[in-house]
């Protein structure tokens, strides 16, 4: 066990001092600070740059009024409404460029609340300018003109003007669009980071096995342990490190999720559901054992780096499945070809992890995946210990699919 | 010499059918310099692969330091044929993490291998990383990395492939130093002026079978050609007993046929023939070698 001790440290120490490690660690968080600062740059300006970009000019809004709630357009407004008599009038002005949108109110407005927007331009504008402040004014003041007071109305219109004290304390302020985008589109990243930090931690074990390999420095070291408390050792040490990775994100993650709070007047909803969290570390360090040890093995049956890259792509592609399917996965996180991945021991790890933040994944598929995963486990640790004793002496040669399973018979 | 470090009995190993090692018996005892010998392929890698537990025996039975393979690795050191070294961690760190996993605790592998540095003469390099070494360095570093723990039993498999005569005879006089405190070692090798030099005992395998086995002087006594060689200023004329002879300058080779060479010197005295010098002629290690496998003799 000691042994272990020994190989699991050296392996995260060599490891930890990679260039690629702290790149690849250091860039995460380094990227979420640039994507803060950028959204708080220019994320007060947007609105005001769609507006300026898309809305049409404000003097120049038709009104067509069927309904008599917005005759005459209220002193405030003339000039930037102009009213017309009929639809044709207002068509007219449209074409000749007089307006560049026209609003149409039925008779019916105030019980249907339906208004037909002509515009010239793409239907973006139109949208745009229909969700604009201004319009929104336009409209509250005249059908309240003569019910309401002028300071009510203007509430109304434009009835919440957040500031935004504390966000623990009081709760996860609502951040509209952004902030339901940020709901799903967070944890899922983070499950992508998690997937992502498995295959960096276990492409490490298969580079290090695969260099131990072709330096030779393999055959000393197996004069001082066993095969299987050299793969223990990598697999406990590499596993140390991408959770130190994870750490390490998860941290920033939390100060970036403050930075936001106060640049954004946004939540980032790290842990608007925990168990995500807690069961995304599960899968992570099951995900990990797997994939660590078939790395391990396979790192030892190929005759150079290369070689053994190749063979782990077999494995990688299988577990980058759910990854590849994540726009379907969007759509329906529950369909039944993701349950019957997560049922299947490669790929049960990356797919659970992308469908629980998007969804509630019934609970036996959560059960049933962490049960195929422990079964499989030793499996993968008994013929992965198996595979790579027998790899790891065979030089110049790669062992042969039937050499592969006597070794596994003979075990 | 008395206590057996190795045993070896009725060891065979199979690969896909081909009998790599068949019926291998032999022992090494205790501060004893034991060579093994044999040509490409006959079996000597697989067999001490076998003593390192790193194969496992298809049948017989293996004993190191009387227990199975395996079970007492921090009293073994080894230095393989195939070997290399982290070639991006520096020399230090390398020697430090291996007698690690020798059971040596980390405060003491460290000085202990700067003590082993500077015995090597690099103890300059000790910070610098291993592929900055000259593959002579990387040789010396490789042969004190088998030894950083301080083993009793010590299995070097070719240590001295492609270093200088000089760093040669600093390996052959570490080994013998090594021998001197009381270790094993056993010594596989293809350079037969080696294992003249250091070598106890020996084992020559072909085929993955004993073919000569014992101490190196009773070897070359039984392969000797039963010859003296002479030097004298005088010209011989037929002298009784010698069957053939060879001059080269003034030294003749002469083959005894019925006498011993301690009979011919008593009538070279008699006959007042001046001896400048007289031994027992014997075949270099090499030139058995060659003929015991040439030949498939048995031990």
């Amino acid at each position: 066990m000691r042994k272990i001790g020994v190989i699991a440290r050296h392996e995260y120490l060599v490891n930890v001092r990679r260039a690629g490690f702290i790149i690849m660690t250091a860039l995460v968080p380094l990227l979420g600070m640039l994507g803060l600062l950028v959204a708080a740059f220019f994320g007060g300006q947007a609105s005001a740059f769609l507006e300026r970009h898309f809305a049409p000019d404000t003097k120049g809004v038709g009104i067509v009024d069927e309904s008599g709630a917005f005759t005459p357009i209220l002193p405030a407004y003339e000039g930037a409404f102009v009213a017309f008599a009929d639809e044709d009038m207002g068509r007219a002005a449209l074409q000749s460029d007089e307006v560049t949108i026209l609003f149409v109110i039925p008779e019916n407005y105030v019980e249907s609340g339906q208004v037909m927007i002509f515009s010239r331009g793409s239907g973006f504008s139109a949208a745009v300018m229909e969700d604009s402040a201004s319009v929104r004014r336009f409209f509250v003041d005249h059908l309240l003109r003569d019910e309401v007071a002028p300071a009510l109305r203007k509430r109304l219109a434009d009835p919440i003007k957040p500031v935004l004290v504390s966000l623990e304390a009081e709760g996860q302020p609502q951040g509209g669009p952004l902030g339901t985008a940020l709901n799903l589109m967070v944890p899922y990243f983070l499950g992508v980071l998690l997937i992502m930090t498995i295959f960096t931690s276990s492409g490490y074990l298969l580079r290090g096995v695969a260099e131990e390999k072709t330096s030779r420095v393999i055959e000393i070291v197996l004069s001082s342990v066993t095969a299987q408390e050299l793969l223990a050792g990598k697999v406990l040490g590499l596993g140390a490190l991408g959770l130190t990775q994870v750490v390490i994100w998860l941290v920033s993650a939390f100060g970036l999720s403050r930075g936001a709070v106060s640049l954004l007047g946004v939540s980032i909803p790290l842990l608007a559901r925990p168990e995500v969290f807690a069961l995304g570390l599960v899968y992570y360090l099951l995900g990990f054992l797997v994939y660590a040890v078939l790395m391990g093995a396979v790192g030892a049956l190929g005759t150079t780096m290369q070689e053994s890259q190749q063979l782990a792509g077999i494995f990688s592609l299988m577990a980058a499945i759910p990854l590849m399917l994540g726009s379907f996965m969007f759509s329906n996180p529950n369909m039944p070809l993701f349950r019957v991945l997560s049922w299947f021991p490669l790929t049960a790890p990356t797919t659970m992890m992308l469908r629980f933040p998007m969804t509630e994944v019934p609970a036996v598929d959560i059960v049933g995946s962490i049960v195929v995963l422990l079964i499989s486990i030793p499996a993968v640790l008994w013929a992965g210990a198996k595979v790579f004793r027998m790899g790891l002496l065979m030089y110049g040669k790669r062992p042969s699919l039937a050499q592969v399973v006597r070794a596994l018979r003979e075990a | 010499m008395t206590q057996k470090m190795l045993e070896v009995h009725n060891l065979v190993k199979r690969y896909n059918g081909f009998t790599a090692v068949d019926a291998l018996s032999f022992e090494v005892y205790e501060g004893e310099i034991f060579g093994l010998l044999g040509p490409n392929g006959a079996g000597k890698t697989t067999a001490i692969r076998t003593v390192m537990d790193i194969f496992r025996p298809d049948e017989g039975r293996v004993e190191v330091l009387g227990q199975p393979p395996g079970t007492d690795r921090e009293r073994i050191g080894y230095l393989p044929e195939e070997r290399g070294l982290y070639r991006d961690l520096r020399v230090l760190e390398v020697l430090v993490y291996l007698a690690e996993l020798k059971g040596i605790p980390r405060p003491v592998a460290r000085p202990r291998a700067l003590a082993w540095l500077e015995r090597v003469e690099l103890v300059d390099w000790a910070d610098r990383r291993v592929k900055d070494l000259s593959r002579g360095m990387q040789q010396k570093l490789q042969f004190v990395a088998s030894l950083v723990h301080d083993p009793e039993l010590l299995i070097l498999d070719e240590p001295f492939l492609g270093l200088d005569p000089i760093n040669v005879e600093l390996g052959k006089g570490l080994i013998r130093e090594l021998q001197g405190e009381g270790k094993t070692v056993v010594l596989s090798t293809h350079q037969m002026n080696l294992v003249e030099a250091l070598c106890d005992r020996i084992l020559l395998i072909n085929h993955g079978r004993a073919v000569l086995y014992g101490p190196l002087d009773e070897i070359k006594r039984r392969h000797a050609p039963h010859a003296v060689r002479l030097r004298t200023p005088t010209a011989l004329d037929v002298l009784p007993g010698v069957a053939r002879m060879e001059r080269r300058d003034d030294t003749f080779t002469l083959t005894l046929e019925g006498i011993t060479p301690q009979e011919l010197l008593q009538t070279l005295v008699e006959r007042n023939i001046p001896v400048e010098a007289f031994e027992v002629a014997t075949v270099p290690l090499e030139e058995i070698f060659i003929a015991v496998v040439r030949e498939g003799k048995d031990a």
